[in-house]
């Protein structure tokens, strides 16, 4: 075999890797096998199936999945398809149904996998077991909900979910917390689009402080500042290369997890004064009745900007939504983007982070078009012959490692993403 | 042939060929690149909504592929504009086809229509040319001898599908 343990550590060092990571379809089918078919990877959320008979169709690394709540008020994942021909069962991306049937012999199954029943049973002998667990539609080897993500592991050993987030985990914790009832919903729709790159390029770039003021120079006033990103703000962030926009940008806090690939870049320090209208006094005053004044306080200021959960699933603060990286092949990703809304938020603030995630994350939005369009010239670039190599050594001489032995940092290095590659190679030389 | 501008007369508010004449001229305005005066053909409460399920009902509390009022769309051309837009760095090239129209609705007491008409854009960029088509439902005021756009809603048939960036309305 080509990409034995040795070849593959020889093509990731601690500040740069070799560029056959984003173009080589077989590094691509060992990444679908060794990194998504083994390691924890998010499913879905459990909002988006609310009740018994929802369900969602997903793709993990190469698997078809669904995600389903059972009649037993569970989640489950298991495999979209057919215990009988291998056919996928549920073919709509969501759905309702009180069981799922085969168009192709009508085999049925319960949402939880199992086999329901067979068409014609008379047909088959004596000793077909119609509770063979193989005649189902099979369940994931392993799956976790945590605060409503839902984590699955196609691989039946490994760490356990809480072992495998680790402290990145207090990401989900700080935006589900800002909800007054405690829990988000991720149901009000999705913004999906796709870019001919590999599927790291957009997992390294939610973590990137670096890009921001270059690849998004069109949305910067000459004021240095953003368009607004919130209602009653006049302006957005201030983003700048020069002078005290980029002194605030360069105290963000940067941190990796080079066990797990998790990463995440800081807020910039918040502004003290609270927003004083309507809608935000209620919100907050709904927060402060469930936490008290000190704790809802604290909930407000974030202190994480962009967390990348490894390997395909991103959250943002500020704009708030949860991403998810669907690979397609070597050179093709598709990417969705679900608005998160706070249950027991006022209807109005809800629908503003809505409304200006459109502007900042749809297809034809503002913010991630020129994105996909520095994700296509990599793409495009990644095969030229001037250099085997893609550099992330920005600070990494000043990189300090916290009590956990992970990478800590500030501002606009490429510490996110030597973590994330740190991952990558613990996941793909592991045997077995 | 000489276009008809948004100040050309008309005889009713509901009169066709006038409100023909105001779409085909609309989406000439888009593949010219002239979309400041694009925006202006919208009332100062009017909107441009491309939703992204079908039959979506809900603007304000689902996502969109596009849901602009008019600072928005400023926004939107002003950076358009901009000397370093890489993702417009060539331009995408646009072209509309402008059919099948129909009035649904007038409303003579507010000076408004209801036109529903199929659309088909074209946008070529960096060797890749696409086609998007759909159906638009204008809602039209008459503001002196011309029409203002209260709503411009784009339907896409593929509107719940996963897009390549997307830089000009349709």
């Amino acid at each position: 075999m080509r990409y034995d343990p040795e070849v593959i550590r020889s093509l990731v060092h601690r500040d740069h890797v070799h560029r056959s990571l984003y173009l080589d379809p077989e590094v691509f089918d060992l990444e679908m096998e060794r990194i998504f078919g083994r390691t924890w990877v998010y499913v879905g959320h459990d909002s988006l199936v609310p009740k018994p008979g929802d369900y969602i169709t997903v793709r993990v690394g190469k698997q078809p999945l669904v995600m389903s709540r059972h009649t037993d008020g569970q989640v489950y994942v298991i495999f979209n398809s057919c215990g009988h021909r291998g056919a996928i069962v549920c073919n709509d991306e969501r759905g309702h149904a009180g069981i799922f049937r085969c168009c192709y012999h009508g085999w049925t199954f319960k949402t939880n996998g199992d086999l329901d029943a067979i068409a014609m049973r008379r047909g088959y002998g004596k000793d077909f077991d119609v509770n063979d667990r193989a005649l189902g539609m099979g369940r994931v080897p392993r799956m976790e909900n945590y605060r409503g993500f839902i984590f699955a592991s196609l691989s039946p050993k490994g760490p356990s979910l809480e072992e495998h987030l680790g402290t990145a985990k207090d990401s989900i914790d700080e935006l589900v917390d800002r909800a007054p009832d405690g829990e988000i919903d991720l149901s009000a729709g999705v913004h999906k689009y796709m870019f001919r790159g590999n599927w790291k390029l957009q997992l390294e770039n939610t973590v990137d402080m670096y890009h921001v003021p270059f690849s998004h120079e069109s949305s910067v006033s000459r004021s240095g500042r953003q368009f607004s990103r919130g209602a009653g703000q006049s302006a957005g962030s201030a983003i700048s290369d020069r002078g005290s926009a980029a002194q605030r940008w360069e105290q963000r806090v940067a941190w990796g997890s080079r066990a797990n690939g998790h990463s995440y870049a800081g807020h910039q320090p918040v502004a003290e004064e609270l927003p004083d209208t309507p809608t935000f006094k209620a919100y907050f005053s709904a927060l402060e009745q469930r936490h008290g004044r000190d704790r809802a306080l604290e909930i407000i200021r974030p202190k994480r900007h962009n967390t990348a959960f490894y390997p395909n699933m991103t959250l943002q603060a500020l704009n708030q939504h949860v991403r998810v990286i669907v690979p397609v092949a070597v050179d093709r990703t598709e990417v969705q983007v679900y608005p998160v809304r706070f249950k027991g938020a006022p209807k109005e603030m809800n629908d503003s982070f809505v409304r200006h995630l459109n502007l900042t994350h749809s297809a034809a939005s503002l913010i991630q078009t020129d994105d996909l369009e520095c994700f296509r010239r990599c793409q495009s670039g990644l095969g030229a012959r001037g250099s085997e190599w893609v550099w992330f050594a920005r600070g990494v001489d000043t990189d300090k490692e916290d009590e956990r032995g992970d990478y800590l940092n500030n501002g606009t290095v490429e510490v996110q993403q030597r973590a994330q590659y740190a991952a990558w190679l613990r996941l793909m030389s592991a045997e077995g | 042939m000489q276009l008809q501008s948004a100040e050309a007369t008309a005889g009713d508010v509901g009169d066709r060929r006038a409100i023909e004449d105001f779409l085909v001229y609309e989406a000439r305005l888009l593949d010219d690149r002239q979309f400041e005066e694009w925006r202006d053909l919208f009332t100062d409460d009017g909107h441009y909504w491309v939703p992204l399920a079908p039959g979506q009902t809900d603007p304000e509390g689902e996502p969109s592929l596009f849901y602009d009022d008019k600072t928005i769309m400023a926004t939107r051309f002003e950076r358009l504009r901009h000397p370093n837009i890489h993702s417009q760095s060539p331009h995408h090239r646009t072209c509309h086809i402008i059919g099948s129209v129909t009035v649904d609705e007038v409303d003579a007491s507010k000076a408004e229509v209801t036109v529903s008409s199929n659309m088909m854009m074209t946008d070529f960029r960096m060797k890749v040319q696409r086609l998007f088509s759909g159906r638009v439902m204008h809602r039209l005021r008459r503001v002196g001898t011309g029409y203002k756009i209260v709503l411009k809603r784009v339907e896409l048939i593929n509107c719940d599908d996963v897009f390549e960036l997307i830089a000009v309305p349709f």
